[in-house]
């Protein structure tokens, strides 16, 4: 089934300095050189070359050969999937030869902007100016001719150039199609894929590196490890059971015992980062609570170095939740602040004190601001009676002022909920460094031995956490004198869990482990 | 007894015709039958009437079948080539299937013939006997009758993987085999050697023999063993044979070539045997059979057998060093042999040259019959030269006398390549040609008669214009079997480990009824005799574990099972009236010593502790209607049911993919994205479903996510 050409904006829409439109499929320079004037055709172009000239509107699609079609009408309701491939099937069939042109498919809101208001442009009408990089087939990002314009940032070049490609008859790609056609060519494993998927959306520093190290199959190469030690431990357990008469001997022996143990820390190591790792991919949202007037609302904004939530000297000034991005040592935070929790009030602080207490539950990790300048109050024992089974950081806010609580009431009120209390002052920004290094020790920065490697997606740490289980219930049956297979049967869940998030798989060369490493047979 | 069909068919004259039951059919089977009998009759004619059909019910229709009689030319549905452990039960499922069968060999007195070793089942190999029998097979029942030494394997593990295995005498199993197919009414055995296939329209339409003979047929089975251009190594000698003074079949491998199918070689080897009494059998350690002795077969009853023992020695550092020394003259080390042998059944050669480490190696001396002086050496199976072969085994404990009858040799053969075949087991280019046994790869008795009865229940179902029978990997080894063979590359001889099923917990010797019979019911393989039976078993299993979910017994804390206090059942406990296990404990009114820490455990969940059985309960005063074999399966499903639970979820979410289906016109297609290692790979072998197509080697998971990609797209535009 061979692939048309698909084109579409390959970076972040913003402001951005430059912008790159990138086209794949086995018309890529027929497309781009219809819409590229400058000193040679692209299709002459030697593979991995770099060439400056104009994007212009084209004069009729040339990609595939097929004449240049109509564009979606605007507005036009998306297509449920699955649709194009009838459609492009049937024509397939109908036309016969490959290469034939699909129209756009599902347009995504860039493709619909960009293919509006284009009738009409005339043939030849300068669009941008443009460096092209051509790469072909098979050494490009998705083993295609790919050829990817870089044009001025901002929305309205990229969304030009694109609409020209797309008249020239290249088709809109959907969401993470170049990924697909890199993972469909061989080009990247499952990981591979995911991590590239991890990386467009990597928003942090850290979040950036440990899909950089998991696409360089960091993690692949440390599971395979770990997979190696449990298959021979399987082999062994393996040819006891098949072959009684002659490896005989104890069920398992305590040194594939051992291998499997040392197999499960490992798994455990590598999971161990994962919490990190996951806060660093997915982010973490971190709650504000704390009565009215305890300085939330002052404490967000001098957290975020910004005057984002409204502050007054009123208790119940904030009554909906007011979010905000956050990058804390790398991870990624949503900083939440809510209305001050109490009760009465009107019915709007009622409403806001309702979403304060649902964003309270729903968060790991709160941020319990307590106005240290006055006594304790019975909002806060309620307030601390909530934060069990949750990381806490208590802020003991206005610093500046003497304090009415005591050292020790704190602890009492949370009464054996592990956390940490920071003396701060929103108003004058005292102690907020130590606050954010407090919450970045709370969230797991700092580990030993970095990202590399380590388990940054919420699958893989399913799977490897299932393997590792599967791995301690084998070393337990073991322990216990279970018989051989049923030590196996765990050993090859695990190994089956493993093979998951490596993409591989399991047990086609159990055999010639057992053969290369036993004498078996009569 | 003997007269009896294995599968308890009567003969029950009518017309002058043998009648017999068979299984269930719909009224558009029924259909297919008559116009097979039609199309085929020359002499014989259909006797059923409508009203005998309608009469009968559902499961007990009656099929006519011809008392054919061996003619020199003759008609058939089915002629099967070559009566080993393949052909013997492809011939027997065609016939109790109702199909004019013939099963042609170069001689009947070697029928079934053990080429090797005097033994059947072992692990793995001993499930699939029990698979085969539930499924009306025959050498669960032969087995019984030419045993000597019965024993179940694995005991000391877990019971799923516990495997029977019996010591036959070499002689009587042919006999009995002849005897058992004999019992089969109207087929046809026919002595003689065939030479081509004929077709007719792309057809399987003849067998033809050397003779000049013809056997018209709709379908064949061809189950030639070792004998396809078989050539038998003895140190430099080399002579053409299937078995050592025996004929090799080269006219007919040439005509497999000539339909077009791939051949390659493959290489086996059989180890010396010794005269009895030149053995100091006073040095040996002996290894005797159970008692009683565990039947093989789900319709034999009791065993009365006096059993032998089989003898245990070992080779030492002289023995390896006389081997290492002639290596040059082992046809295999010297180039000789082009054919790859099977790693797990090494020749000693190969065991001394890849286990340099390894001093010494286990040899059982194994008799060939109860009265006959062969004994079989067990573990020095060898192509060396004659004189070397009596030197090393002369320098083993107890063989210093040692004569020998025959010399060990290898035989060298081809075989076709599975991948050929579909998973009935037939020729995907040839329609009606079927290949059953070493012919596709494998080795072991056991492996050929498995592919046997696949090969004649399909054959069979195909002349009948049936549906045919596919078994899955979750339901028998048989179907684990001919999955692995026509999807995996095979670069060895294929033989069966309980490690080759993924879901071996759920696939027991103890359990091969409860899976297969209602299978071989359905097709007419077993009588309805027969799955009563099993169903019998089944219900008292299921009604025994309710009621022993219902009784609680008393369990100091710390104390072992056999000190625990029975209490006495709940009312009603006793009574089977399907409350069922979920009921939980029945509520205690009593307890024997108020003071002890006792706890109360419900009967059936102190069966399956570690150290719990049906027999620990009887001594707490909880005895068990169940026969001893029952309370062993339920002692089994207790004991594992989480387990066993958790394996079949597992089959369950693999069934899903497993049974997708990929359409054949797929293949036509370009298939982008795939490996091209796995683009080559499955274009060869075609597979019918995904499952299969993951299974192949080189095509990894992803290339799996790219076929389903395809497969989808394909769907949608077909
Ligand atoms: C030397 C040797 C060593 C072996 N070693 C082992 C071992 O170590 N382990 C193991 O598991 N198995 C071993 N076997 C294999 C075992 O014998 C076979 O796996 C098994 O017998 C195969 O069964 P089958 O039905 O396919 O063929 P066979 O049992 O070989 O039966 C084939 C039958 O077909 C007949 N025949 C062949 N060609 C024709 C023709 N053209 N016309 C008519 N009849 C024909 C033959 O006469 C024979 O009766 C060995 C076999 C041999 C010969
Ligand atoms: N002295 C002093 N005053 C503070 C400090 N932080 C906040 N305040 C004052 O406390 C008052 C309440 O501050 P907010 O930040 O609105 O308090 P809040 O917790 O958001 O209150 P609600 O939104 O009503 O729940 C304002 O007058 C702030 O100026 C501090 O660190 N020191
Ligand atoms: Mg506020």
């Amino acid at each position: 089934m061979p692939h048309d050409t698909i084109a579409a904006i390959a970076t972040a829409t913003g402001a951005a300095g430059l912008a790159v439109v990138r086209v794949s499929g086995p018309g890529a320079l027929a497309a781009a050189d219809a819409v590229f004037a400058g000193g040679a055709p692209l299709a002459d172009a030697a593979a991995n070359t770099l060439h400056h000239g104009w994007a212009v509107w084209p004069a009729a699609a040339v990609a595939g050969g097929a004449p240049a079609r109509a564009l979606p009408a605007q507005g036009r309701a998306p297509r449920p999937a699955g649709q194009d491939d009838v459609a492009a099937a049937k024509r397939r069939q109908a036309a016969g030869p490959p290469g034939e042109q699909s129209p756009p498919g599902r347009s995504g809101a860039a493709g619909e902007r960009a293919c509006t208001d284009n009738a009409g442009i005339a043939p030849g009408t300068r669009l941008d100016e443009v460096v092209v990089a051509v790469f072909r087939a098979p050494r490009s990002y998705t083993r295609e001719d790919v050829v990817e314009l870089s044009c001025h940032g901002g929305a309205l070049c990229a969304a030009r150039v694109l609409a020209a490609l797309l008249a020239a008859g290249a088709r809109l790609a959907r969401p993470g199609e170049f990924t697909l056609r890199a993972f469909l060519s061989g080009r990247l494993d499952l990981a591979q894929a995911e991590a590239v998927a991890d990386l467009i959306h990597a928003e942090t520093e850290s979040a950036h590196a440990l899909a950089v190290s998991q696409l360089g199959g960091e993690l692949s190469r440390r599971l395979a490890a770990v997979a190696e030690a449990v298959r021979d431990a399987a082999a062994e357990v393996e040819a006891r059971v098949d072959f009684a008469e002659d490896v005989g001997g104890i069920e398992v022996p305590a040194h594939v015992v051992e291998s499997v143990a040392a197999a499960e820390a490992a798994l455990a190591a590598l999971l161990a980062g994962s919490a990190w790792a996951r806060t660093v991919r997915e982010g973490v949202r971190v709650t504000l609570v704390g009565r009215p007037n305890a300085g939330k609302s002052s404490l967000f904004n001098a957290l975020l170095g910004d005057a984002r939530a409204i502050v007054t000297g009123q208790p119940g000034t904030t009554r909906d939740l007011v979010s905000e991005g956050l990058e804390v040592a790398g991870a990624r935070v949503t900083l939440v602040d809510t209305a001050g929790l109490r009760e009465g009030g009107d019915e709007i602080e009622a409403l806001g004190v309702a979403r304060a207490r649902a964003s309270l539950e729903t968060s790991a990790v709160v941020l319990w601001v307590v106005d240290r300048a006055a006594p304790l109050a019975e909002e806060d024992r309620r307030i601390a009676e909530r934060l069990a089974g949750r990381r806490v950081l208590v802020a003991l806010n206005k610093s500046d002022l003497p304090p009415a609580v005591a050292p020790g009431e704190i602890g009492s009120l949370l009464d054996g909920v592990p956390h940490r209390a920071v003396a701060v002052s929103a108003l004058r920004g005292d102690g907020i460094v130590e606050l954010t290094g407090a919450l970045a020790a709370l969230l797991g920065t700092g580990r030993a031995g970095g990202l590399a490697g380590a388990v940054g997606n919420r699958r893989h740490a399913d799977a490897l956490e299932r393997a590792r289980a599967a791995l301690a219930r084998a070393t337990g049956a073991a322990r216990a004198g279970a018989p051989g297979e049923i030590v196996a049967l765990e050993l090859r869940d695990g190994l089956s869990a493993i093979g998951e998030v490596t993409g591989e798989s399991v047990d086609e060369d159990l055999l010639d482990r057992i053969f290369s490493r036993f004498c078996v047979g009569k | 007894m003997m007269s009896d069909a294995p599968s308890g068919s009567t003969r029950v004259p009518q017309d002058g015709l043998h009648v017999r039951h068979c299984g269930a059919r719909s009224p558009h089977e029924r259909a297919a039958r008559s116009d097979v009998a039609v199309a085929g009759a020359t002499h014989e004619r259909d006797t059923r009437s409508d009203a005998e059909v309608t009469g009968a019910g559902p499961a007990g229709c009656e099929a006519a079948v011809a008392s054919a009689t061996p003619e020199r030319d003759g008609r058939y549905d089915v002629v099967v080539v070559g009566a080993g452990h393949a052909g013997c039960e492809a011939a027997a499922a065609c016939v109790k299937l109702g199909l004019r069968t013939a099963l042609l060999t170069v001689s009947l007195a070697d029928t079934a013939k053990m080429s090797c070793n005097p033994a059947v089942g072992g692990i793995a190999k001993g499930h699939m006997v029990r698979e085969l029998d539930a499924l009306g097979g025959l050498m669960g029942l032969v087995t019984d009758r030419a045993g000597i030494q019965f024993r179940m394997l694995n005991r000391g593990r877990g019971p799923a993987v516990w495997s029977p295995r019996a010591q036959c005498d070499k002689a009587r199993y042919s006999v009995e085999m002849g005897r058992a197919l004999d019992s089969l009414p109207g087929l046809a055995r026919v002595a003689g050697v065939a030479r081509r296939v004929r077709l007719e329209r792309g057809r399987v339409a003849a067998i033809e023999l050397d003779d000049g003979r013809s056997l018209r047929c709709r379908a064949a089975i061809i189950t030639p063993g070792t004998f396809l251009n078989g050539v038998i190594h003895v140190g430099p000698r080399r002579f053409a044979g299937g078995r050592i003074g025996e004929f090799a079949a080269v006219a007919l491998s040439e005509c497999l070539a000539g339909l077009g199918l791939e051949r390659g070689r493959l290489k086996t080897g059989t180890p010396p045997r010794l005269h009895r009494d030149s053995i100091d059998w006073e040095a040996l350690d002996a290894q005797r059979g159970d008692e009683p002795p565990m039947p093989f077969s789900h319709w034999s009853d009791r065993l009365e057998v006096e059993q032998v023992p089989c003898w245990l020695t070992r080779t030492n550092a002289q023995t390896h060093r006389i081997i290492r020394e002639n290596l040059h003259h082992s046809p295999l080390y010297s180039g000789r042999i082009q054919g790859r042998g099977p790693r797990y059944c090494p020749s000693i050669e190969d065991k001394v040259v890849k286990f340099a480490e390894r001093d010494s190696h286990q040899v059982f001396l194994e008799p060939e019959g109860r009265d006959v002086p062969e004994i079989y050496v067990n573990g020095m199976s060898s192509s060396l030269p004659e004189e070397v072969q009596l030197g090393f085994v002369r320098s083993v404990r107890g063989l210093g006398r040692a004569e020998m009858l025959r010399a060990g040799y290898a035989v060298e053969y081809d075989f076709v390549l599975p991948h050929q075949l579909d998973r009935t087991l037939e020729v995907k280019r040839v329609p009606g040609l079927f290949l059953a046994g070493q012919i596709c790869g494998t080795s072991g008795y056991e492996e050929a008669a498995a592919q046997g009865l696949v090969a004649g229940i399909n054959a069979a179902l195909r002349v009948q214009g049936r549906e045919p029978l596919v078994l899955g990997r979750d339901q028998a080894y048989i179907g684990v079997l001919v999955d692995d063979l026509v999807t995996r590359e095979h670069r060895e001889p294929y033989r069966m480990f309980t490690s080759a099923a993924e879901h071996r917990l759920l696939l027991r010797a103890d359990n091969a009824d409860e899976r297969l019979a209602e299978t071989g019911f359905a097709l007419g393989l077993i009588t309805r005799e027969q799955v009563e039976r099993v169903r019998a078993k089944l219900s008292a299993i299921e009604a025994e574990e309710r009621r022993l979910a219902r009784i609680v017994v008393w369990v100091p804390a710390t104390a072992a099972v056999g000190d625990a206090v029975r209490e006495a059942p709940a009312p009603g406990a006793a009574s089977d009236d399907g409350a069922g296990a979920d009921a939980g404990p029945a509520p205690v009114t009593r307890k024997s010593d108020p003071a002890a820490a006792a706890r109360a455990l419900r009967a059936l969940d102190l069966v399956a502790r570690p150290d719990g059985s049906c027999a620990a309960l009887a001594s707490l005063g909880v005895e068990t209607a169940l026969p001893p074999a029952w309370a062993g399966c339920l002692e089994v499903r207790t004991r594992y049911r989480g387990y066993i639970e958790r394996q079949q979820r597992v089959a369950a979410r693999a069934a899903a993919l497993e049974h997708l289906l990929l359409p054949v016109a797929l293949w036509e297609e370009p298939l982008n994205g795939l490996s091209r290692e796995a683009r080559e790979k499955l274009a060869r072998w075609r597979p019918a479903t995904v499952g299969q197509a993951g299974r192949i080697a080189g095509v990894s998971p992803s290339d799996v996510a790219v076929l389903l990609v395809h497969a989808r797209r394909f769907a949608i535009a077909g």
